[in-house]
């Protein structure tokens, strides 16, 4: 057994027995907590590219499970979380993770204006440019911190943060450190509706030698500078560098309130850090040119937010400017993991399946983003929403545009009707890392009607339609799509809903990928679901076919692949 | 105020720090090449590439992979399995079908790729990785870092070609150099070829002259290798046979033969790897 586990167990042991032995009867104790369960069958469809995963192949079944476990009492707070992974697809979706034990477990404490926290922690300085750690299960993202965290606060307008840690790796620990500090306050003027709420926050990590070697073996296989033989003068630099073993960030943030306007501003620096730039040339050692290397450069983010709210208008203006701003807990991890900070998304957080079929995927080596978004509510029974963004990569080029229009209107409490159309423009190349692929513009018209049959009983019907531009006559991606839903609702338990996604006019990517398109055929992706919910006891059982796309939490996507087979899952509070 | 003032000193003093020792850097350096044979063997790595001719991004991996066996030499070898249901497939304008039914096994019983290009390194799960798949910012780490263990196996591989019906007759030798505990272990013999000039979809757009090396195009054991039945301990000598028939459209010059010792089971560590021509 590892120390790590060892010593988990150790802890956990202390903390049930704490429990055990205080009770119920205890005055003032109180434990509550909360399950997720999410089983899958999976049903072998090689026509939607849902095979050729262990899952598929020879499993057949995977689950993936979540027990939280919180106990209050005199001050106490202390808290355990079971976690379970068979034969899941959550941390690689091409492959197997089975491990099962207690993923997470804390011990909160606060003595006078002293807060002490020891285990795992999910915390965030300011937006969580340089720091947040967060959980995110459909993508397996557990950023918590295993360590210790003090608070201690100087009066009822200001607190002082700081933590130390290592960030948590499924059951076991990434082996880099991390230290950090905040110190956040709350101003009001006092002649005015003005106040202020400043914060300003540091956060370092420190490379663990394990990694720094990895890395060193990898720059050692970077062509290293050239010097003219006769002169010895510097021709090229080459692409190695001698990495640094601390990195340091820092960011200062304030929130402005005066009235109904709100203005939040956030700047970030961070020191040298090793990063993998996706994007930058390398000539091999062999003479190959490829793209993609580690670069060792400082980092900034400036981000703001302006919004005003007042007589049924609302409106946010958003704006955001990332220069080599990855920041992992080692340099060497990709996708999503290692991750230890956060990128508040310039885009609309898309519910609808196929508009946020095309979600962006946040940039962090660089991107210059703008978002506004408008409300306005014309009477008690008709709303609009209008949004706009657009984001460019470091260079200018684009990389995501989308304007969205929304209208929401009430007749009595008999029915609603949600109405609007999303035009996007995807830089599907650099977002879903396919080189060559033409940008995909499209255009979404979509509508979802609720009639209320009676006090108990509701139908929903939601439609929509999904056309891809061709580019030089060829459809890209996977063309174009329907949509289309009807779910019926007896409160307060049952829910049942039928669903059909058919790929109307297949496009190049289509499965079979590489046929002709003329050759290819309409595809369905149905799927039936049942809910049912009692009290705070929610199942549901789903047959699922879906789609290859992309799956996103917070900004932060992973393309998955197609699914194919029956969902069933547990939810309970308690 | 006092408080205040004596906190953020606090927070200052945390976040300064001396000058650090850095590490160094040294740049390539050419590894050594050639023979093998058990008495001069070293530890050889296996580095199992999974690529697609249709994978735009996995000529960039191709050409890493060629910088690391140019600068290990022999002690790093190296293979191309062509198996996803998207990048594998072949294009019209591919003359060859580089999917075999091992490799798809292989691609299954190693954990898929999560992106490409990806690879394995001597099949281990190293501390901290979720699976043994491994983007190509952690190969070269981690080549060294198997390549710094000493052997516990040597391998000897001695094959005989008769190209009039193409069959070859392989003897594996195993010499144990050190106790193996682990009670299952496996003996893996590999095809790889070597130049073979046909479509590559790259950054540059679709090229019909790529090179593709050391191609993964068959196993004369099961994929996941035949298990070995005798204990080894160390001081024993295990010699296994095999026969196979190279099929006509392989270039027997360019043909390679891998044999690859690996535990089997939850954990799937190479312990040694070997490689020689079919024809020397």
């Amino acid at each position: 057994m590892k120390i790590q586990n060892l010593l988990d167990s150790i802890c956990i042991s202390c903390l049930l027995l704490a429990i055990c032995t205080s009770g119920y009867s205890q005055e003032g104790a109180r434990i509550s907590g909360n399950l997720e369960f999410n089983g899958n069958f999976f049903v072998r469809d090689s026509s939607i590219n849902a095979f050729n995963t262990p899952q598929y192949d020879r499993q057949l079944y995977g689950a993936d499970s979540w027990l939280n476990l919180n106990y209050s009492y005199k001050g106490f707070d202390v808290g355990v979380r079971f976690d379970m992974f068979q034969n899941s697809y959550l941390l690689n979706p091409s492959d197997s993770y089975t491990a099962q034990g207690i993923g997470y477990w804390q011990v909160k404490k606060s003595i006078n204006k002293l807060g002490i926290t020891a285990g795992y922690f999910y915390d965030i300085i300011g937006s969580g440019i340089i720091f947040r750690a967060y959980e995110s299960r459909p993508l397996a993202i557990d950023q918590a911190l295993y360590g210790i965290r003090l608070t201690y606060d100087f009066d009822d307008n200001w607190r002082l943060k700081g933590f130390s840690g290592r960030q948590k790796q499924q059951f076991d620990l990434y082996e880099s450190n991390f230290r950090g500090a905040s110190i956040e306050g709350f101003l009001s003027l006092d002649s005015s509706k003005v106040t202020l709420a400043p914060g300003f926050g540091a956060v370092s990590r420190t490379l663990d030698d394990n990694t720094m070697n990895n890395l060193v073996a990898t720059l050692n296989t970077y062509r290293g500078p050239t010097f003219d033989p006769n002169t010895g003068e510097l021709i090229d630099e080459g692409d190695i560098f001698t990495p640094k073993y601390s990195t340091y960030a820092f960011s200062f943030y304030n929130t402005l309130t005066a009235g109904p306007f709100s203005w939040y501003l956030e700047g970030a620096y961070k020191t040298k850090d090793v990063l993998n730039d996706p994007l930058a040339p390398r000539e091999t050692i062999s003479g190959d040119t490829i793209i993609g290397r580690f670069i060792q450069t400082d980092g900034t983010v400036f981000y703001t937010s302006v919004s005003y709210a007042r007589n049924g208008l609302g409106i946010t203006l958003e704006g955001k400017r990332t220069r080599n701003f990855d920041f992992r807990t080692r340099p060497q991890a990709e996708g999503i993991q290692g991750l230890v900070h956060f990128l508040p998304p310039m885009t609309r957080v898309n519910t609808y399946r196929m508009l946020a079929r095309y979600a962006y995927n946040i940039q962090f080596i660089g991107e210059t983003s703008v978002q506004a978004d408008i409300s306005y509510r014309f009477n008690k029974a008709l709303t609009m929403t209008l949004n706009f963004s657009n984001i460019d990569d470091r260079n200018g080029e684009e990389l995501y545009r989308e304007g969205y229009l929304e209208l929401y209107y009430k007749f009595k409490r008999k029915w609603t009707l949600t109405a609007g159309a999303q035009y996007q423009e995807y830089n599907q190349d650099v977002l879903q890392g396919k080189p060559g692929v033409p940008f995909v513009t499209s255009f979404t018209p979509y509508f979802d009607f609720l009639y209320k049959i009676d006090k108990k009983r509701a139908i929903r019907f939601e439609g929509q339609y999904m056309t891809l531009e061709e580019v030089r006559g060829v459809l890209g991606d996977y063309g174009n799509w329907a949509f289309g839903l009807v779910e019926y609702s007896i409160a307060p338990n049952w829910t049942f809903t039928v669903s059909d996604m058919v790929n109307i006019k297949p496009g190049k990517l289509s499965p079979p990928e590489n046929a002709p398109v003329s050759t290819k055929e309409k595809k369905h992706y149905p799927r039936f679901d049942v809910y049912y919910t009692h009290k705070t006891n929610r199942f549901s059982l789903s047959y699922v076919k879906q789609v290859e796309g992309i799956v996103c939490s917070g900004g932060i996507c992973r393309l998955e692949p197609a699914f194919s087979g029956v969902k069933v899952s547990v939810n309970s509070t308690f | 105020m006092k408080r205040l003032l004596f906190f953020l000193s606090f927070i200052v003093f945390s976040f300064s720090a001396c000058d650090e020792i850095e590490p160094v850097v040294t740049g390539a350096t050419p590894g050594a090449s050639g023979p093998t044979p058990p008495a001069e063997q070293k530890r050889q790595v296996i580095i199992e590439e999974f690529t697609g001719v249709g994978c735009v991004q996995c000529p960039s991996g191709s050409a890493i992979i060629k910088d690391l066996v140019s600068i290990h030499g022999s002690q790093l070898i190296a293979v191309s399995i062509h198996s996803s249901e998207n990048f594998s497939v072949p294009t019209p304008q591919n003359q060859y079908d580089f999917r075999t039914p091992e490799g798809d096994g292989l691609n299954n019983y190693l954990g898929g790729p999560l992106g490409f290009p990806s690879a394995v390194v001597n099949r281990r799960l190293f501390d901290g990785r979720p699976s043994l798949q491994l983007g190509k910012n952690e190969w070269p780490g981690y080549v060294v870092e198997e390549k710094a263990i000493p052997p516990k196996v040597k391998l000897d591989i001695q094959p005989v070609f008769n190209p009039a019906n193409r069959n070859v007759s392989i003897d594996v030798t195993i010499f144990v150099e050190e106790t193996v505990s682990e009670p299952d272990v496996n003996l893996s013999v590999i095809f790889t070829e070597d130049g073979i000039i046909d479509y590559q979809l790259t950054p540059e757009g679709p090229n019909l002259n790529y090179k593709h090396e050391h191609v993964f195009r068959g196993m004369a054991t099961p994929f996941s290798g035949q298990p070995l039945a005798e204990s080894l301990t160390v001081g024993a000598q295990i010699t296994k046979s095999f026969n196979y028939t190279i099929p006509a459209d392989w270039k027997e010059e360019k043909v390679n033969i891998i044999a690859v010792v690996s535990i089997d089971g939850i954990r799937k560590d190479v312990l040694q790897a070997h490689k020689v021509h079919l024809i020397e």
